[in-house]
């Protein structure tokens, strides 16, 4: 997945390599994640690491029960969604038929 | 298959595993090996088995041994498809998997919770380079095979439960909020699974997060920080919630 625009989040670029490296399976995993040791120390390497596993989880609850949007994040996510091409993934028929 | 004396003791690792996160390994090994609902402990291990045979695949290595018992065909391939196709799950394939010989929708809301648990348990080991735990030993015991009261479809493909419609054996399981998100109801078809995905929640990314007394000292990921890996794995998923 191509950074296009930057995040603006500090160390964003290193959690972003190390979170496309572990979902990805991606042969540089141990230097991404050497990466985020780098910058953020063994805490910081931990903490995305929880939040990555947290993900691959919540993903998979999501789109395997198909639920649909809360009504709160549907209208705040409908100025970005098109801009970010969420709108072209499949499990968008969760929430909009 | 064996079950280590301590397990997830990491003798080896490079990473100081918090407490917090230890524990919630191992309290998830053992709602593993139990009984549940829909499933035998034989069976749920099996899952875990079969979602470590998955995992082997997308990551080209040689699979694993199976679990301890034979589950149904539906079952297996449901394991596959939540692990390695999940942009293309679809109503049409959950009503046609549900239905299926020895599946039912609760079958398949204890299997999703099963799986899901353990397979981002194992996500954490991978992302840090730390060998994956043994599978437990099941424990004997038959599913007592109940379904939650106030169940009814509210917009997910399984009903659910709204916390206003929570009997008293199961009004712990949205800790006592008015309201949840979706995601979190979810599962409330089996609510040992809505049990099991509070605590690995409080263990991976909620609790210890806010300055406060609770405050773990592995949090370092600011909000924003937080946000941005989920929503980049969410991308990576292609998972429009």
């Amino acid at each position: 997945m191509r950074n296009e625009v930057d995040s603006g989040v500090e160390h964003g670029e290193v959690l972003l390599r190390f979170a496309d490296a572990a979902v990805g399976r991606a042969p540089d995993l141990a230097e991404a994640r050497e990466a985020v040791n780098a910058a953020m120390g063994a805490h910081g390497v931990i903490d995305s690491a929880a939040v990555i596993a947290n993900f691959q989880r919540m993903v998979r609850i999501a789109d395997g029960c198909g639920i649909p949007l809360d009504a709160t994040t549907e209208k705040a996510s409908e100025p970005w969604r098109d801009t970010l091409g969420v709108n072209s993934y499949r499990s968008r028929s969760n929430t909009f038929g | 298959m064996t079950t280590t004396a301590a397990p997830f003791a990491n003798p080896d690792a490079t990473w100081n595993i918090p407490d917090r996160i230890r524990d919630a390994h191992v309290r998830s090994w053992e709602r593993l090996a139990a009984p549940g609902e829909w499933w035998t402990g034989a069976e749920r291990v099996s899952i875990a088995a079969e979602g470590r045979r998955a995992s082997a695949l997308l990551d080209g290595l040689p699979a694993p041994g199976p679990g301890p018992v034979e589950l149904p065909e539906a079952a297996v391939f449901t394991i596959h498809k939540l692990i390695g196709d999940l942009p293309n799950v679809s109503r049409e394939w959950y009503d046609e998997t549900t239905q299926a010989e020895g599946m039912s929708d609760a079958h398949y809301i204890e299997l999703m919770g099963v799986l899901t648990h353990i397979w981002s348990i194992d996500e954490f080991h991978r992302a840090l380079a730390i060998k994956l735990e043994p599978l437990p030993d099941p424990l004997p015991g038959e599913p007592m095979r109940r379904r939650p009261e106030g169940l009814a479809d509210h917009g997910s493909w399984p009903p659910t439960v709204l916390p206003r419609d929570l009997a008293e054996s199961e009004a712990d399981i949205y800790g006592g909020a008015k309201n949840t998100p979706n995601v979190r109801a979810a599962m409330s078809l089996h609510p040992d699974s809505v049990r099991w995905l509070n605590d690995m929640l409080d263990a991976y990314y909620r609790g210890g997060a806010e300055p406060g007394p609770d405050h773990e000292p592995f949090r370092v990921l600011s909000t924003a920080q937080r946000e941005l890996v989920a929503a980049r794995v969410s991308a990576l998923n292609e998972c429009f919630y």
